[in-house]
């Protein structure tokens, strides 16, 4: 028994965000290759690109996915993408240069098998459900990897691992990825829960989406002070603060547009009685 | 967690073949590690599938209401299934991590009791807040009769709800998800803590072991949360986000899910494996 | 015996630390109308009941406060990196993931209102400004108290996590705790305080939340103001037991037994607060006695 909520006319078709998500996650995440190509970490900003890219496509595929009846939360899903996410990308950094790949293809098979779990084995029924929990687990997967790159320049595990002051002040040993772990787990599913209703516009749930991780990556950006050096940190923080301010202005302008009203200080408008 | 009003789409039927299907894969993966990397890796895997199982099962023993329980419309705790499974089991990992060094079998007990302390506090708070904050007795609204105490549940329930509070057996069942979360989490934890810990040293080149412990450890911790998660939310995916119980007829649904945490455990938890092979 | 004296002190300072932090985290929860007490809040307008009160639809409290109290602890754990005090480290931390928190907040309840202007839902922009400010200030204080809990746990007591995993696993368990006590509070009590007291609010009573306050209008602050006496100070003590309990019967019984002492204190008071339970179970069954006899109470 399946309630599918009415699909918004005009809007992108979901296809070609995933094209434009994954595409561009995947070269932004590639880009953050050239600190290790030029000898530097000024590219580590491109890091909080690809997760621009990877969370727009990700709440648009929970948007897909939440237009039928989950039974439990928007937030449910979000968690199940990162955990499910975090455990590909963590494999996947074994894998030097190729660990984006790797990490899409990894998060890929464990998507589709817990997809799988949740349609077939669990009786839910949901037409999209396997191809929305693979897509979220790539998502959550590309998402890490970003992160990862933006605090420290680097998507492979060694440097991951091995920090200024020991192996116990790196990404993971300082437990950094737990950070992005649940910055990626909100700003994937906020973006959908915070504009369903009767009105939601794509326009203003993808842009929402954007304003989240960049703020996300603003703070990541602040912790990546302690592992890039100061000019590649500096250069991040100003790329994502830079990004923040424009998708914040931007999504309160969409939102200004959508409201029926926008009052300041005005009582309760009551609805005219039929 | 927010309600999105549509309808839960899971329905109650088992269906064979896609559980026979899920076995199937389960035991092939088994045998792929044993294959793959040795007996001593298989075992661990077992563990792992061991500590989703019971994490899985256990959330089917926390009673949640989600929103209506929050109005008094519903019985269970108003919050979501998931989060306060993991609420629970998160804090048992914590009494079973720290309890690592003491031995196996003190730290899942340790695991298992810590998450059972904090669901039966947070239960008997929820409990005091009905009862005195709201006036509202406990009632459920699937059963006539608590099956633990025997007390008669429908005319204690208000009209035009369907039961609110927690009925003594959805404590115990809050009680028991909790602790059999936190022994869930906590077994996970240490078989992959016992592997980072070997292996970790050999990939990192480092000359003294102890010097990745905390890579281990937090390695380890980040894994078993995020297995938590997708177990737990499977399971609250499996009873569609609220129940009541070890009482509540959705508990019945519960072989479905051992499956889906076994074959979800088993692929989550040979890729973990990997990572230091 | 110094060791364990050093235990207890810490023990006691983490458990006051997290009666505060349970205390500020529903209060704030509240005046933010966040988790599942919300969905009436987001239900009113389509009901016909325009309101002024916030809709901070961010995601359950557990998953928020994962993140605020993991986040916090990030970026402490950061500044601890850099060579900063831990105490500076720690509040810096917390202030940042404030910010964080406020423009969550702010994008929730535009987004979320924006949605519903089929039902002439207004943005009241009033109320985003001034609420959004209280619930920043006590997420102030429950991020803090709870990232320098953890922050104990590791440094004082020794626990193997780092700081951001234990923030991790604390904030979620801070939500639960805050959520599952508080939330019936708010959304019975407060939201329905017209209806009868003593029962549940009937289903055909959905969205009908009590808008006009003593006078005027009311907002999210009046029911701060109304869940700050007893449904935080509530969240307050169950975190607060939650974190005492656990730390206590570790630092003082696990020497005993090689760990098996904490175990059996763990079972023991887990049977007390059974024993708690079921005593307010049958009292509030003795007293407020049945509403129905159990044949009329089929309708």
């Amino acid at each position: 028994m399946t309630v599918k909520v009415e699909v918004k006319a005009g809007g992108m078709p979901h296809n070609n965000i995933m094209a434009l998500g994954l595409i561009g996650s995947l070269v932004c995440v590639y880009l953050t290759y050239l600190n290790q190509l030029g000898n530097t970490q000024v590219f580590s900003f491109f890091g909080a690109l690809a997760v621009v890219f990877a969370i727009v496509w990700g709440s648009n595929a929970i948007k897909v996915l939440c237009s039928y009846g989950i039974g439990t939360g928007v937030p449910s899903a979000g968690m199940m993408s990162l955990g499910s996410g975090v455990i590909a990308m963590l494999l996947a950094t074994r894998y030097g240069i190729a660990a984006p790949i790797v990490a899409v293809i990894v998060a890929g098979i464990i998507g589709a098998i817990l997809g799988y779990i949740a349609n077939n084995v669990l009786s839910m029924h949901i037409p999209v459900m396997i191809r929305s929990i693979t897509e979220l687990a790539i998502v959550g997967a590309l998402t890490l990897m970003g992160f990862a790159a933006l605090a420290t320049g680097s998507f492979t595990l060694t440097p991951l691992m091995s920090g200024a002051a020991g192996f116990s002040s790196s990404f993971i040993g300082a437990s950094i990825i737990a950070v992005a772990f649940m910055l990626g787990g909100i700003a994937i599913q906020h973006p959908f829960n915070a504009t369903l209703g009767p009105n939601w516009e794509q326009d203003r749930m993808l842009m929402l989406a954007a304003e989240c991780v960049f703020l996300s990556a603003v703070m990541m950006a602040i912790i990546s002070f302690a592992f890039v050096g100061m000019m590649a940190a500096i250069i991040s923080l100003i790329v994502t603060v830079v990004g923040w301010v424009y998708t914040y202005m931007q999504f309160i302008a969409l939102s200004k547009r959508d409201a029926a009203a926008w009052l300041d200080a005005k009582p309760i408008v009551e609805p005219e009685v039929a | 967690m927010t309600a999105i009003g549509a309808k839960p789409a899971a329905g109650a039927q088992m269906e064979p073949v896609p559980m026979a299907i899920g076995l199937i894969l389960t035991l092939i993966i088994i045998a792929a590690a044993f294959v793959l990397t040795g007996s001593s890796m298989a075992v661990a895997l077992v563990g792992i599938i061991v500590g989703g199982l019971l994490i899985g099962f256990g959330v089917h023993f926390v009673p949640v209401g989600g929103a209506p329980a929050a109005m008094g419309q519903a019985p269970g705790i108003a919050t979501g299934v998931a989060m306060l499974a993991a609420g629970a089991g998160l804090a048992g990992l914590f009494g079973g991590a720290w309890a690592a060094e003491l031995g196996f079998a003190v730290a899942i007990a340790g695991g298992a009791i810590g998450g059972g302390l904090m669901m039966a506090i947070t239960c008997m708070m929820v409990t005091l807040i009905y009862v005195y904050g709201m006036g509202i007795p406990c009632a459920s609204g699937k059963v006539a009769k608590d099956p633990i105490s025997g007390d008669t549940q429908t005319e204690f329930k208000s009209q035009g709800t369907e039961g609110h509070g927690l009925p003594f057996s959805s404590y115990v069942g809050g009680v028991i998800g909790g602790i059999l979360g936190g022994a869930g989490g906590t077994l996970i934890y240490l078989e992959l803590l016992h592997i980072y810990e070997d292996k970790l040293p050999v990939i990192l080149n480092a000359g003294i072991p102890a010097e990745v412990k905390t890579v281990a450890v937090s390695l380890a911790g980040i894994f078993a949360i995020g297995m938590f998660l997708v177990n737990a939310v499977l399971a609250a995916y499996n009873i569609t986000g609220t129940t009541e119980g070890p009482a509540d007829p959705k508990f019945k649904r519960f072989p479905r899910d051992i499956v889906a945490s076994a074959l979800a455990s088993a692929v989550c938890g040979i890729v973990a494996i990997m990572i230091v092979l | 015996m110094e060791h364990v004296v050093f235990g207890i002190g810490v023990t006691a300072l983490a458990g006051t630390l997290a009666a505060v932090a349970g205390a500020a985290e529903n209060t704030e929860s509240d005046i933010g109308s966040q988790g599942d007490p919300n969905s009436q809040v987001q239900l009113a307008p389509q009901m016909g009941y325009i309101h002024r009160i916030f809709n901070k639809a961010i995601a359950g409290e557990p998953p928020a406060y994962g993140l605020w109290c993991a986040l916090g602890a990030g970026l402490a754990m950061g500044f601890m990196l850099l060579q900063y005090n831990p105490v500076l480290a720690i509040i810096l931390g917390s202030a940042l993931t404030v910010l964080v928190q406020g423009v969550y907040a702010t994008t929730a309840y535009l987004g979320r209102i924006a949605s519903l202007s089929k039902f002439g839902q207004p943005v009241y922009v009033d109320i985003l400004k001034s609420m959004t400010t209280v619930t920043m200030a006590h997420a102030f204080i429950a991020i803090f108290t709870t990232v320098a809990i953890c922050y104990l746990m590791n440094a004082a007591l020794g626990h193997p996590f780092p700081l951001p995993l234990l923030g991790l696993v604390w904030g979620i368990a801070l939500g639960a705790a805050g959520s599952a006590t508080g939330n019936p509070f708010y959304g019975k009590e407060r939201q329905y305080q017209l209806q009868k007291f003593g029962a549940g609010v009937p289903i055909a009573a959905s969205g009908n939340i009590v808008r006009y306050a003593e006078a005027g209008q009311r907002n999210s602050l009046d029911n701060g103001w109304f869940s700050a006496k007893l449904g935080g100070p509530a969240s307050g003590i169950c975190f607060g037991l939650i974190v005492f309990l656990e730390l206590w019967r570790t630092v003082i019984f696990e020497g005993i037994g090689a760990g098996w002492g904490a175990i059996i204190v763990g079972i023991l008071l887990i049977l007390v607060f059974t024993i708690i339970d079921r005593y307010i179970e049958v009292w509030a069954r003795k007293t407020y006695g049945p509403y129905a006899k159990p044949e009329e109470a089929k309708s």
